[in-house]
């Protein structure tokens, strides 16, 4: 795992933003072969999103042959609620880039039959070809997306009741009105997440520090869902320093050396493989 | 000044070509319905000419617009209304020749050149007629849309049903109260007063019709609930008061304005409660405001909590009787010799016939006045409206205001706009004179008599006296943000939503809500100039 640590939101924003963007121009998606992204909702990645709207208006990235999966969605809010994620979707990201409304796929809180809906999300995502990225935040009882502390680390896209402490958090977005919050969820899984071939994480603000300390220097353990992390092969975390503040000094000077170890092995690998190309560009 | 760049998504190369037909306007600033200006993108769907919700179309129907528009951060607005227009361009809607080709004609030539000023819907409007010639211009008047113009949304008609006193540029012999009610309404504007709106594609269209009136003439208040009541059909998307009429009884669906009348307090808040939703061009042709009796113009101040006039019809009619309450009685002195003023001058002005400036050149108010009782006060219906209807919506009415920065000062314009902000209609009330490319300079008019053009201000040649407006949308506009303080947004919003809301069709017009028709207006947001105009999806008009 790679914990990358920057001054405040909105440079966390711009490192994830980039970060993505590069990965996506890197995979050179095409129709048949479109990079799967996985999104969360929140507003810890809004700054993220920010930064991607603006590299996509400045020509940087297209997502053309981006198909998305999105994390969780509210059961029983009207999918044009202003507070539905469906919502908050169309409004920080996908309005503003040029993504196909096909390549889209959120939950949909108001099937009929939601045990139905989860699994045939299960299986979009299999036939997508699995998600290559999924970006994710936390709560700040260290869950990710809605896998309320004690969700099993294998869970699979499924009906979650939400806990106390979210609805609580959540109650801001519904007028303070407790009882207008809604109760359950459809979530993707732990299992879901940690399927896929890269997880990054967006961790901001003093009141996820707990959490990201608890996900990160101790075990793996299902009060702190997040912490699943550690047995993923290919896991950045990245947060602000606020974020920071329950972790050991050591932690942290231990990730900031590896950052710096790290971009050194990239500049060395860019150049190796830059003079390489250059030698066969002579050859031929 | 603001650039605007278009990007087509997907390879069609823009109108009339491939591509789903949405579009997408980004980097602008939306003039919503609060008065505010919100950056948002705004789509239509360029085919049906209507405003649609981004959000449902891009998660159920799978759509996004194939074409961008990138309007460089400029304010995009409903197109503006103008509920109060006499004429633009050479032509006034208030001369018949004869000949229906020739008024055709000049009602397209105005709708069709219109649009370069901002405004997207005009309700023209005519001065007291021949009573024989209501039903061939009412039924010209009949709603109309124009290719690459201006809808012309119905008729305003102004008169003949006035009082003498504050008859402005309305030829007095033609002016006439309303013996049988109703019924004499019927008789003066023909058929088309009940006629029902056009159907457009299998629904029916907008069909706007408005009267001024001044209530205090004999047999006017009684015929505003008859006339007011909605046209069932037309009416769905608003609840009113009165929507219990039943099927025998003919239904209407006019907005009743009141103007051109010295109503007491107590009548103009009668005429309110008996279903009026509109004061024709305030502070003119009314009496001015006096805080013992502010008449017209004190509705503005009618209080939900409070209110001071009489609330049951009985009170009303204890006036009609002669008896005077102690409170006016006072002042009945006053009001003798202000008749007799209002003789002397009724005499004076109707030796000097022609059209000056219909709004402000009338007689000065005498004092005491307006304390003149209603002649004939049927049973109100006020009685059948709850207080709870009042205090919705219906307790002030909007006004129109002039706002060239003569018919109204501007401290009066700030006035009335803080006493009462949503009910704020901005008209132009032009003449014929009014075309933004009309140099300064002297132009023949009529009666062997020239006019002097300076800016928007019409005087008659070796006078001062002001003979109309000649104002423009767009300039009342900016000169109202001015006037005001306000920004532009509430501006906009006082030549958009609140018309459309008076007249009850905020469902399609004066609105960006989904379900709208797309005829919008981009504007500067430093200076408040036009940049260009849509009408039904399409762009109609570009400034270059």
């Amino acid at each position: 795992m790679r914990l990358i640590i920057r001054d405040d939101p909105a440079s966390v924003g711009t490192y994830i933003g980039d970060y993505i963007a590069k990965r996506i121009n890197d995979f050179k998606p095409t129709p048949e072969r479109p990079f799967v992204l996985g999104l969360p909702t929140g507003s810890s990645p809004i700054p993220t999103y920010k930064h991607l709207i603006g590299l996509h208006k400045a020509g940087k990235i297209s997502f053309e042959n981006v198909v998305t999966f999105n994390m969780d969605e509210y059961v029983g809010l009207p999918q044009d609620h202003s507070e539905s994620y469906h919502t908050f979707m169309f409004r920080e990201f996908f309005s503003h880039i040029d993504i196909p409304p096909k390549n889209v796929h959120i939950l949909n809180g108001n099937a009929v039959d939601l045990i139905g809906e989860c699994k045939a999300y299960e299986q979009a995502i299999k036939d997508a070809g699995g998600i290559e990225l999924f970006l994710g935040g936390i709560g700040e009882d260290g869950h990710i997306a809605f896998n309320e502390p004690g969700s099993s680390l294998t869970s699979r896209t499924r009906i979650k009741t939400l806990a106390y402490d979210t609805i609580q958090a959540n109650a801001r977005f519904f007028g303070n009105d407790i009882s207008k919050v809604p109760r359950m969820a459809l979530t993707v899984g732990v299992q879901t997440v940690m399927d896929s071939r890269e997880v990054v994480v967006v961790v901001t603000g003093l009141r996820k520090a707990l959490a990201l300390s608890k996900a990160i220097e101790e075990g793996v353990n299902h009060l702190w869902t997040l912490s699943a992390l550690q047995l993923h092969p290919w896991a950045l975390i990245v947060a602000d320093e606020d974020a920071t503040n329950e972790l050991h000094v050591k932690t942290v000077k231990y990730f900031k050396s590896i950052e710096r170890v790290q971009e050194e092995v990239e500049r060395n690998h860019e150049e190796v493989r830059r003079n390489s190309e250059g030698r066969q560009g002579n050859t031929w | 000044m603001t650039s605007t760049f278009v990007k087509n998504v997907g390879g069609d190369d823009g109108e009339g070509s491939a591509g789903n037909g949405l579009l997408c306007f980004t980097n602008c600033l939306l003039a919503m319905e609060n008065g505010s200006l919100v950056e948002k993108d705004l789509w239509i769907d360029t085919s049906k000419g209507i405003i649609v919700d981004s959000q449902k179309t891009f998660f159920q129907l799978r759509e996004r617009p194939s074409r961008i528009i990138d309007l460089g951060g400029a304010i995009l607005s409903p197109g503006f209304l103008d509920i109060q227009i006499n004429g633009a361009y050479g032509f006034d809607f208030s001369i018949y020749t004869g000949n229906d080709e020739e008024y055709v004609s000049g009602l397209t030539r105005i709708a069709s050149r219109i649009v370069e000023t901002g405004v997207t819907s005009l309700v023209p409007t005519i001065i007291t007629q021949e009573q024989s010639l209501y039903p061939k211009l009412l039924s010209l008047l009949r709603p109309r849309k124009t290719k690459g113009g201006a809808n012309l949304l119905g008729w305003h008609a102004e008169g003949p049903f006035l009082q003498l006193a504050k008859r402005g540029a309305h030829e007095p012999t033609l002016i006439r109260s309303a013996p049988k009610e109703i019924e004499s309404f019927a008789e003066t504007y023909g058929p088309e007063l009940s006629a029902t709106p056009p159907v457009v594609n299998g629904k029916e269209d907008v069909y706007v019709k408005i009267i001024t009136a001044a209530p205090e003439i004999p047999g006017i208040l009684s015929s505003i609930p008859a006339l007011t009541r909605p046209l069932l059909s037309s009416s769905s998307s608003t609840s009113s008061a009165s929507s219990t009429s039943s099927s025998e009884k003919k239904e209407y669906g006019v907005t009743f304005s009141i103007g051109h009348s010295i109503a007491s307090s107590d009548i103009a808040a009668e005429a309110v409660k008996s279903g009026a939703r509109l004061i024709t061009h305030l502070f003119n042709a009314m009496p001015q405001l006096h805080h013992r009796d502010p008449s017209i113009i004190g509705l503005l101040g009618v209080s939900p909590a409070f209110n001071s006039s009489p609330s049951s019809p009985a009170k009303v009619q204890t006036k009609t009787s002669g008896s005077m309450t102690p409170r006016v009685a006072g002042v009945k002195e006053g009001k003798k010799t202000g008749i007799e003023v209002v003789k002397k001058k009724l005499n004076l002005a109707s030796s000097t016939p022609g059209v000056v400036s219909e709004a402000i050149s009338e007689l000065p108010t005498p004092p005491g006045s307006p304390l003149l009782n209603p002649h004939t006060t049927a049973p109100s219906r006020a009685a059948s409206i709850s207080n709870l209807d009042l205090l919705e919506e219906g307790w002030r009415p909007y006004y129109g205001l002039i706002v060239d920065g003569i018919h109204s000062h501007p401290n009066s314009v700030r006035l009335a706009y803080m006493a009462h902000k949503d009910g704020c209609v901005l008209i132009t009330d032009a003449m014929a004179f009014m075309d933004p490319h009309l140099p300064d300079g002297i132009y023949p008019w009529r009666d062997g008599k020239n006019l002097v053009r300076r800016g928007y201000k019409l005087f008659i040649e070796g006078s001062d006296t002001l003979a109309g407006s000649a104002v423009s949308m767009d300039s009342c506009i900016q000169n109202f943000a001015r006037f005001t303080g306000c920004g532009l947004g509430e501006a906009i919003k006082c030549a958009t939503y609140n018309p459309a809301r008076c007249l009850r069709i905020e469902n399609k017009k004066g609105t960006l809500r989904p379900g709208a028709d797309a005829d919008l207006t981009v504007i500067d947001p430093v200076g408040g100039d036009v940049l260009s105009v849509w009408v039904d999806g399409r762009e109609v008009w570009s400034r270059e």
